[in-house]
Order: structure tokens, then sequence, then C-alpha cells
């Protein structure tokens, strides 16, 4: 078939806004930023944030990082040498993907480390993790104990409301409007996840690049479908 | 100018003999800073920059700096040690002395990268040592029951005794039982009784950590004596200085001089000292000459016990049930205790509600729930088939009868709140239903759950059984 080709769209790495004005409380995440809020009252060195891949753990993590000038660290970065420099500046840090690491010794070992050192300086050390520390098979007891008494907060699945206000939250990040009817649909036919929003929008918005139409519900069908 | 020209021509000759005698670290450490001021009324007045350095250069030097220099000059006769103004006036700005004492040298950027000092390891038995301490770890705070009795008594015999009667004390038992709480109520007894004593505590990483760093700045002979100077020397979870040579070495060099001198050393680890691996045959035996005091497991008994304290410290009305439950249930140790006591009382006031057994359970689900697997839609359907007593097919079948109906309804707003899987997915699991079916279950499940209070316990119990 002649006709148009098909656009090629080009990512053009647009980045989401994660200010905490940009953030969403819901019900499920409600419980997550009353904790981050009551920073640095916390009754421990640490706080862990757990729940399904793309519930906005991160996106949490970003407004309190705002709040804290906290560096991130994955558990793999840590260098046991260099720990007390990561807590030098702010007393905080975000370690995300926490239990990436455990089962390793050395991994453990630092994460260990990094927390004594929060708690001897007063400062604070905050996890996001798919799951609570209990379930991340910890092997070091001593780690596995600190980690156990510390606060852990779930961040629930999201809710219609939720999911609907993502969505177009992330439309509108990508400088794309949706019809009411629009975001309806996706909000009933979707898996239920932020993740699962993330990819949605992208695709949408490439299709609808692609096909230079504009979003529409039958788009939205074909997109839905494919995926 | 009678002799030997002015004041800090004389300190040039002063300072140079005492770097003979000092050595050349301590004396970039210590000496180096030093500001002369004025000679007056026989006495020099000697300005530094910080009040832990003022501590630590009159203890240390002052009377071979004023032996010394009488030599110069015969009108010296004593030396007055001061904190620069200029520096206490940023000091004062922050809350407390721990501030001033954090940079004994003035350059920010030697500061930040700077060996091991004084200040950093908070020799002194004033409050700059004791920031590090927690203050709710006293013998007060410490609930004594069967399985600690005899490390407990251990320790108070360490604050008691005027003499040092055994040495070291060993404390070991297993994670989260006590070991710190006892250590650093050692300290603070310690300091309550005679507050000149100078009293080290440290985990083992700190030691560690300063030693490495110690090392790097080739500054070990001002580590060393810095250790050696204390009364009582306190290193924590020993067990982490295992299998690093170096510093296991410079830690056994410690302890002897520390036991030779007659001060007391108090160890804890989570082993004891011959069960302690990739440690030194040498100082395993060592470690074990004093009193060896383990700690246990606790028993129901005591976790209640602790609990019971430990709400009263905080201050809050906790039903005994829930106290109860937390005995039974978080058997591991005393610090995951007391984390999940701290959780619910910092739950109940985020959210202004009482603490009930429910409302434990909930915040505490992490912790209680044997593991963490995702509920699948064929999980929930056979537990509610179950509850409801209804055959599982029937979760898939055309049939409408409402015996049937409102299980499947309760089934697919259940699956809907707890698995992220897309409406139309949740409609196919159910017999190829429609998504419309699934949001009209939804509807009606939310619906007939504010209208029947029974109808919506069942839903929050299948819901809890689902999860836990």
């Amino acid at each position: 078939m002649i006709g148009r080709p098909a656009q090629l769209p080009l990512d053009l790495g647009h980045r989401a806004a994660m200010g905490a004005d940009d953030f969403l409380v819901a019900p499920s995440n409600e419980a997550a930023v009353s904790w981050l809020d009551l920073w640095p009252n916390w009754p421990a060195p640490a706080l862990v944030i757990f729940g399904p891949a793309g519930c906005g753990k991160t996106h949490l993590a970003q407004v309190w990082r705002a709040r804290t000038q906290a560096p991130r660290v994955e558990p793999g970065e840590l260098e046991i040498d260099t720990l007390p420099q990561l807590l030098a500046r702010t007393s905080t840090v975000v370690i995300d993907n926490a239990d990436s690491g455990t089962g390793d010794a050395r991994i453990e070992r630092a994460l260990f480390h990094l927390y004594n050192l929060a708690r001897e300086s007063g400062g604070h050390l905050l996890l996001t993790a798919e799951s609570a520390p209990a379930h991340w098979g910890i092997k070091l007891p001593d780690l596995r104990s600190r980690l156990l008494a510390a606060p852990a907060v779930a961040v629930g699945a999201p809710d219609d409301a939720l999911l609907a206000a993502i969505l177009v939250k992330l439309f509108a990040d990508r400088q794309v409007r949706v019809g009411a009817d629009v975001v309806g649909f996706l909000v009933t036919h979707m898996e239920r996840s932020f993740d699962a929003a993330r990819r949605l929008v992208a695709d949408l918005d490439a299709a609808a690049l692609a096909a230079r139409r504009r979003i529409t519900v039958p788009l939205a069908r074909r997109v839905l479908e494919r995926s | 100018m009678s002799v030997g020209g002015s004041l800090d021509q004389q300190w040039v000759r002063v300072s140079g003999r005492l770097k003979e005698e000092v050595g050349e670290t301590a004396y970039r450490s210590w000496l180096k800073p030093l500001t002369i001021g004025e000679l007056k009324g026989g006495e020099v007045r000697i300005t530094v920059p910080t009040r832990f350095m003022r501590d630590w250069v009159q203890t240390h030097y002052a009377d071979r700096i004023r032996a010394i220099w009488s030599g110069e000059n015969p009108r010296v006769q004593s030396v007055d040690i001061v904190v620069a103004q200029a520096r206490l006036d940023v000091g004062a700005s922050a809350n407390d002395d721990a501030d001033i004492v954090e940079s004994p040298m003035p350059s920010d950027e030697i500061e930040e990268e700077r060996p091991t000092s004084g200040a950093q390891l908070g020799i002194d038995g004033r409050d700059e040592h004791f920031a590090h301490l927690d203050p709710r770890f006293t013998f007060e705070n410490f609930v004594v029951g069967k399985p600690n009795e005899l490390a407990h008594a251990a320790a108070r015999r360490v604050t008691d005794a005027a003499t040092v009667t055994f040495n070291p004390l060993f404390l070991y038992g297993g994670v989260g039982l006590g070991k710190t709480h006892l250590m650093h109520a050692i300290a603070w007894q310690i300091r309550k009784k005679d507050p000149n004593r100078r009293v080290l505590y440290l985990s083992a990483e700190k030691f560690m950590y300063q030693f490495i760093r110690a090392l790097r700045f080739k500054d070990t002979m001002a580590f060393k004596e810095q250790f050696r100077s204390v009364d009582v020397l306190m290193i924590d979870d020993v067990q982490f200085i295992s299998g690093k040579d170096s510093t296991q070495e410079e830690f056994f060099h410690t302890f002897n001089a520390l036991v030779d001198q007659n001060r007391q050393v108090v160890i804890s680890a989570d082993k004891s000292p011959s069960d302690l691996e990739g440690m030194e045959e040498r100082l395993r035996s060592r470690l074990g000459w004093g009193l060896v005091a383990d700690i246990h497991p606790t028993t129901y008994e005591l976790r209640l016990g602790i609990l019971q304290a430990k709400a009263e410290s905080m201050n809050v009305q906790i039903n005994s049930k829930v106290l109860e439950f937390l005995a039974h249930k978080i058997t591991s140790n005393v610090r995951e205790l007391e984390g999940a006591l701290n959780r619910i009382v910092a739950h109940a006031e985020l959210v202004g509600r009482a603490i009930t057994l429910e409302s434990t359970q909930e915040v505490l689900h992490d912790l209680l729930r044997a593991n963490d697997r995702r509920v699948t839609i064929d999980e929930i359907q056979k537990k509610v088939a179950e509850h409801y007593n209804i055959r599982l097919a029937d979760m898939h079948s055309a049939r409408r009868a409402r015996a049937v109906a409102r299980p499947r309804q309760v089934a697919m707003y259940l699956a809907k709140q707890l698995t992220a899987r897309s409406l139309p997915e949740i409609g196919r699991k159910f017999g190829g239903r429609d998504h419309t079916t699934v949001m009209h279950a939804v509807r009606k499940v939310e619906e007939l759950k504010t209208s029947d209070q029974s109808f919506a316990e069942d839903v929050e119990l299948l819901r809890r059984m689902l999860e836990g």
C-alpha cells in the first residue's frame, strides 16, 4: 500500500516531572507519604518503602530527595571504604532496589555498615524494594534484624482515581491532551500499575505520532490489543 | 625581649623540640595549629581553633610546653590554652559542642579528609563522645530476665567496682538481644559516677575505618596514642574486625596495652571468643581471659516485660492483648520487637487512630506474613468458593442464581483489589465474561459493603486470608 509512510517516532527523551507538587497522593500511597513527611522524626535510622513495580516508589523517593538532597545509590554500588563519604554531606541516602544485593556477603556487609554509620551520625536511609525486608533473603543476621526493625510501609497498586490521574499526568508530561473517554477506557482495560501506565502512554504517544492521529478510544483499543 | 627574641621566635624553638619528642604526626595534628598570643604575668596565652583541641592539648602537651618554654625563657611560668573566639562564634550557632569539635583543623578541605583525631573518636568523658551513645540505652531502661541476667550483672560489676576485677568483659549473644544496650549503659553509668574517666565506645567498623584512614595518612602514631590513653575502651561487635589482618593486629596491640595498664576493656560479639571465626588464635584466647557472659534468646515473659517497659517509656497506653500478641509473634529478637512496637505507635499517631489488634496486624503485615507470594486469580476463586461453599466450577459457569452469582462477584472484586490484572483479563478468567460485568460486580460489592455490615466483614476476612 502506497500512501503516507508511517512517520518514524523519535523518543525525544522527555523527562517526567517529579517535584513534590506533581506528586499525587491517593489511598494507595498516603501512608508512605505521611511517613516521608514525618522525617526526620523517624523512630529508626531507616525507612523502607515497598510495593509492586511501578507503584510509584521511585517517585516517592524523589520527593524525599528533593527535601534532603540525599544521594541515590543501588546496593551493588556500595563500597565499604567510601561509605562515610556517602553520608558526609547530608547524612541521608536513598537506596533503590535495596533487595537487589541481598545474599551477596560483600553487599550485605556494606549495607550493614552504612546503616550503622547513619545511626551513629543521626542520619537516615530510605530504602525501596518490591517487597518488605522480611522477604529479601538477607543472610547477615545483624543486617536482617536492623532492617526488620525499621518501619516498612507498603505502597499499593493504584486505585482507579489514582490510575486516571497518573495517565493524565503522564500524557501531560508529553504535552499530549486526551479526552476523558480515553482515560476512562484505559483505566478499565489496562493492567493496573504505574509501570503499565508508563508503557501504555509511551506506546500510545508513539502510535499517535506514527499514524499522525489524535489519541482516541479506537486507537487506544488497538494499542492495548497489540500489547 | 631579654631572652631569646620574640615570643614567636621562642615558640619556633619550643615547638621544634616538642616535634622531636612527639613525632611529626602528632605535631602536625595538635601543635602546628596553635597560635601564640601574649605573655602576661608569667603566663603565655595559646589559642587553639576548637574546644576539643583545647582539652586535648591541655591534658597532653601543656606541661611539656611550659617546661620547655621556661627552659627557654624563665619568665614563662605557665601556659593558658584558650579557644579562638571567631571559631567559637561559628560553633555557637549550632546547638551543641559536638559541632565545634568536629573540625579541629581550621581548613574545611583538610577537615574532610583528615586522618583520625581524638575529636572524631571522642575519647573524652565529655559530651562530645556521648553524642554517639543512645540516651535510651541505660541500665534503668534495661529489662532484666533469665536470659540476660548474667550479662547484666557483669556489666553492673564493671561500673560499680573501684578496681578492674576482670579484663576484658566479653559480652556475646545473637543479634538484637541487647549487647549494645548494655555497652551504652556501662558508658553512661561510668560517666555518671565519674565524669573525668575517659571512656571510649566504638563499633568495630569504626575502629577499622579510623585505622584505615590513619594508615592512608600515615598517622598511625596519633591513632595508637589516642586509643591507649583511655580509661575504659569498649568495642562493639568485634566479629567485624575478624579477617582484616592489619586491623586485627592493631586491635591486638591496643588491647594488650590497655590490659597491661590495668585499664578496663569491654568487648561484645555475636559468638564466644573461642567461636570467633577469622580471628587469630592468640587474640581469641586473650579475649577469653576475663569474664565471658552470654545473652540468651528471649523468653515470652522477658519479651512481654520489655514491651511493657517500652510502652511506658514512650508514654502510650496499649491494650495488653496487643502486647501479648507481639510478644507471642515476634520472637526473633528484642530489636525487631521494639521496632514493631515503634511502628504501630508511629502509625497510630500518623493516622490518628487507637492501637488495636487489627491495626497491629495490618501495620505489621509484612513481618507477620510467612511469605510474600503474589495472590493469583485462581487462588481467589478457590478461596472464595470454599468460603461460600460452592463449586469452583461455578466461578466460570454461566449460572446466575444468587447463591453462585454473589460469591462470583466477590471473587471478581477481590481480583481487582488484590491483583494488577486488567478488567477484561479478570472477565476472561471468570468464564469469558465482559469487562463491564467485572465493573458491575465491583460496584455491586462496594454497594453491599456499605449497606450490609456482615457482608463487609466477610469480604474483609477473605481479603486478609488471601493476603496473609
